[in-house]
């Protein structure tokens, strides 16, 4: 390897003085003729050399290609024939790199041709014999140094080409096992600006957001489409149809449910309208998803349910409370299909609001838990075509959108639109597998938060730092403050500077 | 004088390209076939009918006995000599008639001797073996006929017929001498080693396969894991200086790497080892005190890329399995090189090998299914000992020839067991 | 004259060059043909083959390896240099290499602790969600999620399912903690632990499961060279209170703290007295008491080696309590705290508290960790 890089370095070499020398003699400087053969000499000798050196790996190459047989030594032939292209890459390419390359890639193949000095070398010789076409053993017996590189890791750049490398290996994955021709994924969501809108929407956007299907949300926003949501919608790559509802969101409790549901039946209009094609998923913001619903979900044909798990809290005063210790042993309410033991639909599994009885019709956050009621919406399904006019091989046991909801009645959940509710399809092992949850937390309703979540210029209060401001107990840092807001009076900081 | 320059270039080019264009030629053809085929076709050969197997019946002092003793035999990684030999009893191979029989078995379990920590002993394995085979001798005729050239045993211990866990005393004890002509069915495998003699079979060592089978997740959890090693890399207590154990090449692999990322290696055996080898995209099998160890198999079974780090290995069915092109190969003295070896594998060949891994015949003849199954190591096993029939000449001996010293071989070996 | 000899000459030449060039080749192709038979000589001549090139086909086991070896030799050459470079300006903890591959170049990665106890059944998809966040950070990440070993193996299957390059630590703590804050501090010692065991280098961030992330907050924290710190948002559930706190900065420099409320309006902030500042004895005078874990990130080699940072090797036992030493490092050591983003304006962290454990534990946020 060195003698061919060395021949390639020189070929290299030559080829930028052989330049210079042909202009030279072009102008007619005859006396430097025999430093110019002799150059030429040895260029073609070392030309020679490299011809032998081809020759010579052609041959080997042919010579695998002829003469193994069984499998096995073929496909040795071939990871070894892509070795000799490599070896011969790099000699012609470590031209450009220092020396040191070259001489460490011989020395890693001088070590093995050397049988080491060890009591195994004799067995070696002696099993040599019967080991045709197989190298000598190099391994020695005995105590051997533990390598550790002197070069600093791991090296960035390296890291980041296996990253690539299990990214790709993800996507296979999914190539083989995923679903093979996937169907639109058609995300409705019901929101409102509140405090802890930007904390849900932000937290259902990354779930989307990884979702590995052709998608597209559509947000209906009560009280008309604002700034504040747009803004954070825009944060995603995602197809988004952002619609306006004429509505306010009211403050009580049962109102606001309502309210919601007349917004996805808003969302399942357009989407007849527009004649959407997919499955319609029914995301609430503030529900926490498992990717797996979205491989569930393009096994719908009509209608599906799915297992919601409740994880409902209780209000802050004069509630039932539930000790810590009766949380964490109380199995996880699941709202969603009962199946029998054939598999089929048998019933519903809804959540049993007990345990947190009381008023439960309030306005959200005054002493009320917030609880789901009846069946959610989160927990169906449902084939967009079921909603349109005219659809090939729409069932007779479905009602048109028209006829629903018409005189201001409340939807419950999505059963409405069926004449025969016991043709939904369970999902996700006959509802056996909890697909999502129902984590609804809310502030007060009349809740301040900051426009946008940036904080706005000057701070009144501003002292030295004694300590950071949030120390044991307020009242002892509210002296501090008064006193210290006495003495420091002048060396008032405003966060504009 | 340019044009001269030119074309060199040209020739070496082409040179090039078409050298390149070849390899790239078989690379391809072999992709299609490997595919589309199975990765070994030789993997789903059916030994039945192939060869008749004669099982002499020892006393249960041989077999039986030492595993009720200690049942845990059934679950360290030496236990193929027991499902062998439960495997056999039932098998269609098996024939009653030493008179039409290819092969002879002799059912002794040779490393069924552990301590209290489950460690097998193979002191006593040379003089129960020797008196296995003086059993079998004076009963029967057959051993005589060949010495020994028609019979196989298993013998799983680190280094094999060798008997002794250190490498270094392995190798000056040398083969039992009584096995010399014995075909070997073991699981120690490396080059020019004396403790592998020629024909011998190499079988991965034993998993257990329900306890594997419980373990087994989606195969469509994504791998998120770049290289996956659970194991020791120093054994302080047999090798306080280090460099011994592995060759040292364990220790390299941690001082190298505990402080990247993406190489999630420990000591610690978490209870999901199994299921996080599944979501490995490389698994570490370095050598140990042997250079084979149970890795080998988890990593073929649970579709990981088998890193293998022990150099002169022989692989276990090495003329049906292509680990050629299930693994990568590094050799011991490029351990600090390890995370360039693996990052610059191209994604194409990383796809190619865990396709090849995802092949069930792979996994199957790795593992020793109760009951057997067809195409599992047993059946391979099986169809080892087949491809070495119909016997050569030499090996039946000529009336009144001998070719064993009974007497060789270290003095404490020769005592009775 | 000149250009008539210029003519002249250059006729024979042609035929001359013309006439070389076909002898050249043919020693070439003598050269060839010569090596192509050497080729099929028996194996007599391997240690020739082994000393001149890629090894050949004499060893066929190590072809896949040896191969490799010789492409990355080219590779990592000019990364190693670079690296070694800034190992002797950094320790190779900030290795920026800049744009190598395809404009991806190398980022510094995230070490992302999320500890987890309390409800256990809210853990699943609050992890989850934290998941699906760190999912579409770019890489390198590193998720090291630490719970009771009493709890792992459903956690678990959970995380296995995320995709996300994560370390998974049972805990198995010596003592019982009285309160969830206690066992919350515990663990995150125990994966500072791990991070210091396997000298794990990045920025570290303690995200706790119930908080959402906006995506680009780790790409802001990526920039952090020492310590960085941010507002948090804390809403407590079917209350009305809205709180944010954090640093004060100017120009990405902390200049102090302010933890505001903005339902019943009152901000509560405090500056650093520069001139103290300045003084050393007046710096020390100054310590602050404790730093809220969600509000901070830091570089994770202050854990190994504080003598980079300039901090006396001889401090009090690191290993006890990391996570401690941290926050007091972070707090006294503000010229190298980061304001996050540089004005520290927007808000990129949400959390909010249950009602019920804003009875069970006084009526402070939960992730807080106090001494």
């Amino acid at each position: 390897s060195a003698a061919a890089a060395s021949a390639a370095r020189s070929s290299g070499g030559g080829a930028g003085s052989g330049g210079a020398d042909g202009a030279g003699s072009d102008g007619g400087a005859g006396g430097r003729a025999p430093a110019t053969s002799t150059f030429w000499f040895l260029l073609h000798a070392l030309c020679c050399l490299v011809s032998l050196f081809l020759g010579f790996r052609f041959s080997r190459l042919l010579f695998f290609l002829l003469f193994s047989t069984t499998a096995l030594y073929s496909s040795t032939s071939s990871s070894s024939s892509s070795a000799v292209l490599r070896a011969t890459t790099t000699t012609t390419t470590t031209t450009t790199t220092t020396t040191t390359t070259t001489n460490t890639f011989t020395l890693s193949f001088q070590a093995n041709p050397n049988p080491p000095p060890s009591n195994l070398s004799n067995h070696t010789a002696l099993d040599a014999a019967g080991a045709a076409g197989h190298t000598q053993s190099h391994v020695v017996v005995g105590r051997h140094g533990i390598r550790i590189r002197p070069w600093p890791h791991p090296d960035p750049v390296e890291v980041m080409r296996a990253h690539r490398i299990m990214e790709r290996v993800q996507e296979e994955q999914r190539r083989w096992y995923g679903v093979k021709e996937p169907r639109h994924v058609l995300v409705v969501t019901p929101t409102y600006s509140r405090a802890f809108q930007a904390l849900h929407l932000t937290g259902l956007l990354h779930s989307l957001r990884n979702v590995p299907y052709p998608l597209t949300w559509i947000v209906v926003e009560a009280g008309g489409t604002t700034n504040a949501t747009a803004s954070l919608l825009a944060r995603s790559d995602l197809t988004i149809v952002h619609i306006p509802f004429p509505d306010r969101m009211p403050h009580d409790w049962a109102d606001r449910h309502a309210t919601e549901n007349r917004m996805r039946l808003h969302a399942l209009r357009v989407i007849r309208e527009r004649k959407m094609d997919g499955v319609i998923v029914f995301a609430d913001d503030s529900n926490v998803h498992s990717l797996e619903l979205f491989d569930e979900v393009q096994k719908v044909q009509w209608m599906g349910a799915v297992s919601v798990g409740i994880l409902a809290h209780t209000g802050t005063a004069d509630q039932p409370r539930l000790s810590e210790e009766d949380k964490q042993n109380m199995p996880l309410p699941v709202q969603g299909p009962a199946c029998n033991s054939s598999g089929h639909l048998a019933g519903w599994h809804t959540f049993n609001s007990l345990p947190f009885a009381g008023k439960t019709a309030t306005v959200v956050g005054e002493a009320a838990p917030v609880l789901p009621r009846g069946l959610e919406w989160a927990g169906f399904v449902l084939n967009s075509r079921i909603l349109w006019k005219e659809a090939e091989g729409k069932p007779d046991w479905v009602k048109d959108l028209d006829a629903v909801g018409e005189n201001g009645e409340e939807i419950e959940n999505p059963l409405i639109l069926l004449n025969d509710p016991s043709s939904v399809e369970p999902l996700g092992n006959c509802g056996k597998k909890i697909l999502l949850w129902w984590l609804r937390v809310e502030a007060r309703a009349d809740s301040k938060f900051p426009q946008g979540w940036v904080i706005e210029p000057p701070l009144d209060i501003v002292v030295p730092a004694k300590r950071t401001p949030w120390p044991e107990t307020t009242a002892e840092l509210s002296a501090e403050l008064v006193d210290s807001k006495q003495d420091q009076e002048g060396r008032r900081l405003s966060r504009t500077d | 004088m340019r044009r001269w320059v030119l074309a060199i270039a040209i020739l070496a080019a082409a040179a090039c390209f078409f050298l390149g264009a070849q390899a790239q030629e078989v690379r391809q053809g072999h992709q299609t076939e490997r595919i589309s085929g199975s990765a070994g076709d030789v993997l789903e050969d059916d030994p039945v009918g192939r060869l008749k197997v004669y099982v002499y019946d020892l006393p249960s002092k041989y077999n039986k006995k030492l595993l009720k003793k200690d049942p845990r035999c059934l679950n360290h990684m030496f236990a193929a000599e027991i499902f062998m030999h439960r495997f056999l009893l039932s098998s269609a191979v098996r024939t009653f008639n030493p008179e039409e029989a290819d092969w002879f078995y002799t059912p002794v379990y040779t490393t069924c001797d552990l301590t209290p920590s489950g460690l097998p002993l193979p002191f006593k394995s040379p003089r129960m073996m020797r008196s296995a085979i003086e059993l079998i001798a004076t009963n029967w005729p057959y051993w005589n006929r060949s010495e020994g050239a028609d019979h196989f045993f298993v013998t799983p211990h680190d280094f094999g017929a060798c008997f002794h866990y250190q490498e270094e005393k392995a190798i000056g004890r040398g083969i039992l001498p009584l096995l010399q002509r014995a075909t070997l069915v073991q699981t120690f495998g490396q080059k020019n080693h004396v403790c592998l003699k020629d024909g011998s079979i190499t079988i991965p060592p034993y998993a257990p396969p329900q306890k594997m089978q419980a373990h087994l997740i989606p195969p469509d959890t994504p791998r998120s894991i770049f290289v996956y090693f659970r194991g020791l890399f120093y054994d302080t207590s047999n090798d306080p200086e280090g460099g011994y154990y592995a060759r040292g090449a364990r220790a390299s692999v941690w001082e190298n790497f505990k402080n990247n990322p993406l190489f999630d290696i420990s000591t610690d055996h978490p209870p999901t080892y199994y299921e996080d080898m599944q979501r490995s995209v490389f698994c570490l099998c370095p050598l140990g005190w042997a250079p084979w160890s149970p890795r080998l198999v988890e990593a073929v079974v649970f579709g990981c890329i088998p890193v293998i780090i022990a150099d002169d290995i022989v692989l276990p069915f090495a003329d049906a399995i292509p680990w050629e092109e299930i693994g990568v190969f590094v050799a011991e003295e490029d351990v600090p090189k390890l995370d360039s070896i693996l990052t610059s594998i191209p994604t194409d060949v990383i796809l190619r090998k865990q396709r090849l891994l995802a092949n069930p015949s792979m996994k199957q003849a790795m593992l020793f299914p109760q009951p057997a199954q067809a195409g599992d190591a047993f059946h391979q096993i099986l169809n080892g000992l087949a491809r070495k029939l119909p016997h050569g000449e030499n090996v039946f001996l000529k009336p009144g020839e001998r070719a064993l010293n009974w007497t060789a071989g270290p003095v404490g070996d020769l005592k009775p067991w | 004259m000149g250009t008539a000899a210029v003519a002249a000459a250059e006729r024979p030449k042609q035929r001359r060059s013309s006439h070389l060039w076909k002898k050249a080749l043919l020693h070439f192709s003598l050269c060839f043909v010569m090596g192509f038979f050497t080729g099929f000589a028996p194996s007599s001549s391997s240690s020739w083959r082994a000393g001149s090139g890629g090894g050949g086909g004499v060893q066929p086991r190590h072809q896949l390896a040896t191969s490799h070896v010789a492409v990355n030799q080219q590779v990592s050459l000019v990364p190693d240099a670079a690296a070694a470079e800034a190992a002797g300006v950094g320790n190779g903890a900030v290795v920026d290499v800049g744009d190598d591959e395809g404009g991806e170049g190398a980022r510094r990665m995230l070490i992302v602790v999320t500890t987890t106890r309390g409800e256990r059944r809210r853990r699943r998809g609050e992890l989850l969600r934290l998941a699906h966040t760190l999912r579409l950070v770019r890489p390198p990440v590193v998720w090291v999620v630490v719970e009771p070993a009493a709890d792992a193996a459903a956690t678990a299957e959970v995380l296995r399912g995320t995709g996300v390059m994560y370390r998974h630590l049972a805990f198995r703590p010596e003592e019982n903690f009285t309160t969830a804050d206690a066992e919350a501090h515990a663990q995150r010692n125990a994966a500072l632990a791990h991070v210091e065991k396997h000298r794990l280098s990045g920025v570290v961030h303690f995200a706790d499961a119930a908080g959402v992330y906006d995506a680009h907050f780790f790409d802001e924290i990526r920039q952090i060279e020492a310590f960085g710190t941010w507002p948090v948002a804390t809403m407590s559930a079917g209350e009305k209170k809205v709180v944010v706190e954090g640093p004060l900065c100017s120009d990405s420099k902390v200049v102090g703290w302010f933890s505001r409320d903005f339902n019943d309006g009152t901000t509560r902030a405090v500056t650093y007295n520069t001139e103290a500042d300045l003084n050393p004895a007046g710096a020390a005078g100054t310590r602050a008491h404790t730093i809220d874990v969600s509000g901070f990130a830091f570089n994770s080699s202050i854990l190994w080696d504080p003598e980079r940072w300039g901090r006396p090797t001889s401090l009090p036992d690191t290993s006890q309590d990391s996570i401690k030493f941290v926050q007091e490092v972070v707090l006294e050591d503000r010229t190298k705290l980061k304001g996050i983003p540089s004005d520290c304006s927007q808000i990129m962290v949400w959390q909010y508290t249950m009602p019920m454990q804003v009875h069970a534990q006084t009526s402070t946020p939960k992730t807080h960790n106090r001494r």
